[in-house]
């Protein structure tokens, strides 16, 4: 590993102005999991390393029945197995952070990392963008707001710009029913070789929302608009299933890789995505 | 004989040490003034060197010493005598070194390594064997006149009379994966030379007395001046069973320097430059008799060995050893061609050939059973071997539990997966949440059972001219003992066998005991550590050192007591006459009262033993290779998920003929572990090579089995007291994952009527077998929204 500097900041303001002074040369180090990686293996090699676990402003989750959830960058996947109002109102992020990693990895790894490092398979970006999650992000002046919608770019490229920090991610009150679906050759300690996120909400027999998102078959997450719109307003019978699900199906645009092949990851989105939604739709 | 050690459960005597972090591995080494080596391969897997320029990095500070072929020999070695340290003028693989750099850290080393320049003339290159068959192909070893390196011919009986006369014949076609040792210790070595110019190496081998030679060989040095010491080893099922070139380059640059070097693997490069599973291509014909009784086997298979030649071009052996002697078969044709190519280079893996051909061997005899609409188990009990036999191929079958290990999974088969010796276990087993969990009907989950057999050698496996293990037995006066053995602790748990063997023949506690095996300065003569051999051969040796040693002490006592040394026997660090309560002393004493007289004596037993067998005949390769022949029988039962392909092993029951368990508890680790590797070949693990490339270098995608995935495990031990063996026991270190990738494979037909030939049986590969079935091809970019199956 190529020699860096190491800041440990101890507020938000101080991290934010070495940020700037570094103007993108230093990377900020959460859980470090993905980023030690990529550091050892010399694909980045940033001139400092900014340590951010200090934070206060970074942490810390708070739940309240109107304004929703809100959740520091740096809570950990641990975290969201184990924190009471999340597994009670968003059990999805529990069940999805349940099958990441390992029970050491997921005491170090944190939900800004996982979003930030933006992968395509990233296990928490389906579930937070189905539950409507809004980023945000601190730069010198203050904060903006970005949907999770909006938030990737492409394969390791978030909406971030250079100065700016992930802080915290913000979750409206939990509306109809959420799950997600990954397939990978292992159960455990396996990246998704497809990750399929669906919610819906449904009022009196009929979908008044849905929501479904696609992990690892596109350059980002992708949201599958076209499926949600044969759902929504319509009863959920296993014709409407099929339809949508074969819909996320040729939304995706997979690849082929040492991980899977696109005519498999299509495959699997749609069988995840039919399975998914009739799990949900069971009255 | 009734026993106080043999054949209890205890925990291996180093796992403490091991599991708190006190053992002292290769990575752990630190020598004074130590410098860090990082080697330099190549960009190509075919080409030319025309220069190499090395200047910029000698320059850098730091570095003391940069090594290419220029200034080094080019003696040939490795097991087919084709390998170099440094490459000068041509390259055959992506692992070939072309420089080396000592420095004083390994950042450094790397950063000098970035400024050599070397100028190729890429060559084209050869990935298959057709490729490297065809007529005017480019020639991987100039020196040779073909790419064929060996092509092995073997027969018995009349395979064309055995077909003429079978009732059913089957055939199918295989292809099987590269796979990985995946040891936990990345290879290291640590090299150093004294004032004399001795060598001494801290080094992982399995084989310190053939690396001694081997190395001798390739630096140009007396092998008496070259000594070996093995750290603690953190796996290696194989892998360091030849010399590879990062070996003989640590000595170099220690040469060179003068000082300490230290080479250690990163697990890219392990992946890249250790040698993989000898893969294959294999077309397997065969028949049976309506009643059941096999009629003949026709064999042929294709291997790319790779670059060079290490022991994967010599796997056929054992892949001819299952064909020919697994079950009675009276007719058998074997073929097998070993081919070079640009690809990575084989070796050694636990099982050596044997996981191979027992997945295309049992995978075939659940055919036959089918096409004679027999029951599986009864079909392969119909043809299972005996004891005290001979095969047409010459093996002697002393001990054989075959016929028990089948009929002890088969009775775990009927107890179901619902019993109450599964039940717990499998409910406790970590649900993927994709297919398990979910409120819906699961039309899409099947079921199913499969078996599978082994034949392994369990008494040694002649592969040299000496299967030979030495070793001595001192007892000092406080009464401790220790053992120095010829052979190689990796794991596998044999220091603490040959205590247990050691211990019970001289009859004194365990705790008394200590294990020396890691110095060839020391320790006598050994071939290796492989074959699962350790307990038959070493154990021998350590049971013949200790009955010498027994013999002086008894010879002592018998004055002391005034009896005759027949009439004394020991027990519990204690030696009594016979049928006399009274008359008792320790051994310690003994052993004082026999040192410190004038015309003392030290008590020092010693051992020998090479097993009674043959090299196989160079042409015919028939022969008794091993003095004992170890079984078993798995059964596997799978739920498979027919629209993602997913198998779930739900439980595997291995029962395995062990001749005797001097150790349980070690014999169901050596099972599990075994079964652990298994189920990676049967599912998950496959090294993915294009071009000559490894695609996926790492554990995030070469995936093992962790212990998350790992199904319950039954394991039965069926004891058939060998007679050559110490205390009756046979080797078992192999046998435990050979036949899994068979079992899981019959119980996936059995689930879902599809047979898979490729191994790992990944979800695709499952679910693209299905869609045949269904008449469709996996390529279709459209598919049906209401898939059954
Ligand atoms: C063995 C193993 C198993 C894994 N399994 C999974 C899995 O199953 N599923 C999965 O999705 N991932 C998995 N990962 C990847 C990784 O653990 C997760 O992505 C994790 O959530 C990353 O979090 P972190 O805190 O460690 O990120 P870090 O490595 O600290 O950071 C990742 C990137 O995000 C940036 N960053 C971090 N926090 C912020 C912030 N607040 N603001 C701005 N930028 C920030 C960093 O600069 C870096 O570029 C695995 C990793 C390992 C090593």
């Amino acid at each position: 590993m190529k020699p860096f500097d190491h800041y440990s900041p101890k507020t938000l303001p101080e991290a934010l102005d070495l940020l700037a002074q570094m103007n993108g040369r230093a990377r900020v180090n959460a859980g470090g999991t993905d980023l030690m990686l990529k550091m050892k293996a010399g694909f980045l090699q940033p001139e400092a390393i900014i340590n951010i676990k200090r934070l206060p402003e970074l942490k810390g989750v708070t739940y309240d029945e109107t304004a929703g959830l809100t959740m520091g960058a740096l809570t950990t996947l641990r975290d969201l197995t184990r924190t009471a109002v999340i597994r009670d109102h968003y059990p999805v992020l529990a069940q999805a952070a349940g099958l990441m990693a390992s029970e050491q990895i997921r005491s170090f790894a944190t939900v800004g990392g996982n979003l930030c490092n933006a992968s395509p398979s990233a296990d928490l970006a389906p579930p937070l963008m189905v539950l409507g999650g809004t980023a945000v992000i601190a730069h010198q002046n203050g904060v903006r707001e970005l949907s999770l919608d909006d938030f990737f770019l492409g394969p390791g490229q978030s909406a971030l710009k250079p100065g700016e920090l992930l802080k915290e991610i913000h979750l409206p009150p939990p509306t109809g029913q959420t799950v997600y679906l990954k397939q990978s050759p292992r159960a455990y300690m396996d990246i998704a070789v497809v990750g399929v996120a669906v919610r819906l909400h449904q009022v009196n027999g009929r979908c008044r929302e849905a929501r479904v998102v696609l992990g690892a078959v596109a350059p980002i997450p992708l949201r599958a608009r076209e499926a949600e719109a044969v759902l929504e307003e319509n009863l959920v019978d296993n014709g409407r299933i099929a339809q949508a699900a074969q819909i996320a199906a040729d939304a995706c645009t997979p690849i082929d890789d040492v991980r899977g092949s696109a005519w498999y990851r299509q495959r699997m989105v749609q069988v995840l995505t039919r399975r998914g939604l009739t799990a949900l739709a069971a009255p | 004989m009734p026993t106080s050690i043999i054949g209890k459960r205890i925990p291996k005597l180093d796992a403490p040490d091991k599991a708190t972090g006190r053992t002292t591995y290769g990575h752990d080494v630190r020598l004074p003034g130590m410098l860090h080596g990082r080697i330099l391969y190549t960009r190509h897997p075919h080409a030319r060197i025309l220069n190499i320029d090395t200047s910029k990095a000698e320059k850098l500070p730091g570095v003391r010493a940069v090594l290419t072929a220029a200034d080094n020999p080019q003696t040939k070695f490795g097991y087919g005598k084709d390998n170099t340290a440094f490459k000068g003028d041509k390259i055959r693989c992506l692992a070939d070194a072309v420089a080396a750099v000592a420095a004083i850290d390994p950042d450094i080393a790397a950063e000098a390594l970035s400024l050599i320049e070397v100028e190729y003339e890429p060559l084209p290159a050869i990935f298959t064997i057709a490729d490297a068959l065809a007529e005017g192909a480019p020639l991987i070893h100039t020196e040779r006149r073909s790419n064929r390196f060996h092509t092995y011919r073997y027969s018995h009986g009349d395979p064309d009379a055995g077909e003429a006369e079978s009732d059913v014949i089957v055939e199918a076609s295989y292809k099987l994966p590269y796979v990985s040792h995946a040891c936990m210790e990345t290879s290291v070595i640590v090299a150093q030379f004294d004032h004399r110019g001795h060598l001494t190496l801290w080094s992982t081998t399995q084989i310190p007395f053939l690396l001694q030679r081997d190395l001798s060989e390739a630096l140009d040095i007396p092998g008496s001046q070259i000594r070996i010491i093995q750290t603690a080893i953190g796996g290696a099922f194989g892998r360091g069973l030849d010399i590879y070139p990062y070996e003989p380059i640590a000595a170099l640059m220690a040469r060179k320097t003068g000082k300490p070097v230290r080479l250690s693997f990163s697990r890219h490069e392990e992946f890249m430059a250790a040698p993989v599973r000898q893969p294959a291509e294999v077309l397997v014909r065969a028949g049976a008799k309506g009643d059941g009784r096999l009629t003949f086997r026709d064999v042929a298979a294709d291997l790319d060995v790779g670059a060079y030649i290490s022991w994967g071009a010599v796997t056929p052996l054992v892949m001819m050893e299952t064909a020919a002697s697994l079950y009675r078969v009276p007719h058998v044709r074997f073929s097998a061609d070993c081919v070079y190519t640009n690809n990575p280079t084989t070796g050694a893996v636990r099982g050596y050939g044997n996981p191979q051909s027992t997945f295309f061997i049992e995978t075939i005899m659940d055919q036959l059973a089918e096409a004679l609409d027999m029951d599986q188990v009864d079909f392969r009990l119909r043809n299972a071997n005996i004891p005290n036999s001979e095969t047409p191929q010459g093996l002697i079958i002393t001990s054989c539990g075959l016929k028990e290990c089948l009929e002890a999974v088969a009775a775990a088969a009927d107890r179901g997966a619902e019993s109450e010796e599964w039940g717990a276990e499998i409910t406790n087993y970590q649900l993927p949440i994709t297919d398990y969990q979910l409120p819906i009907t699961k039309p899409h989950l099947k079921r199913g059972i499969g078996f599978a057999s082994t034949l392994n050698v369990g008494g040694g496996a002649r592969i040299y001219r000496s299967d030979g293990c030495g070793a001595t037995v001192k007892v000092d006066d406080f009464g401790h003992v220790t053992v120095v053995t010829g052979s190689t602790e990796i794991g596998q748990g044999s220091e603490t066998i040959l205590a247990q063997i050691v211990a019970e023949t001289l009859g004194t506690h365990l705790h008394d005991i200590t294990v020396i095996n890691s110095d060839t300065d020391v320790k006598p003569w050994d071939v290796g550590v492989h074959a699962s051999r350790t307990t038959f051969i070493a154990g021998n040796a350590a049971y013949l050192a200790a009955v010498d040693a027994r013999g002086q002490i008894f010879e002592t006592a018998a004055a002391m007591f005034g009896v005759s040394a027949d009439n004394l026997i020991a027990g519990g660090g204690k030696i009594k006459v016979k049928d006399d309560e009274n008359r008792v002393m320790s051994l310690s004493k003994a052993v004082r009262k026999r040192h410190f007289r004038e015309d003392g004596q030290v008590v020092i037993g010693e051992g020998w033993y090479d097993p009674p067998t043959k090299l196989v005949d160079k042409d015919t390769y028939k022969g008794n290779i091993s003095a004992a022949y170890g079984f078993g029988s798995q059964m596997a039962e799978v739920e498979v998920d027919t629209e993602t392909g997913h198998v779930r092993v739900l439980r595997l029951a291995c029962a395995n003929d062990v001749g005797r368990a001097i150790n349980p508890m070690a014999v169901e680790g050596q099972i599990e572990g075994g079964a652990q590797m298994g189920l990676g070949y049967a599912l998950t693990e496959e090294v993915l090579v294009k071009d000559g490339r490894v695609l996926n270098p790492d554990f995030l995608d070469y995936r093992l089995f962790t212990s998350a995935d790992m199904p319950a495990i039954e394991t039965i031990i069926v004891e058939t007291d060998d007679p050559g063996g110490p205390f009756g026991a046979k080797g078992v270190g192999e046998m435990g994952g050979t036949p899994t990738a068979a079992a899981i494979a019959n119980a996936i037909y059995d689930a879902i009527g599809v047979r898979l030939t490729q191994l790992p049986m990944t979800p695709e590969r499952v679910l693209a077998a299905l869609d045949k079935k269904r008449g469709k091809e996996q390529t279709l970019a459209k598919f049906d929204s209401t898939l059954t199956c």
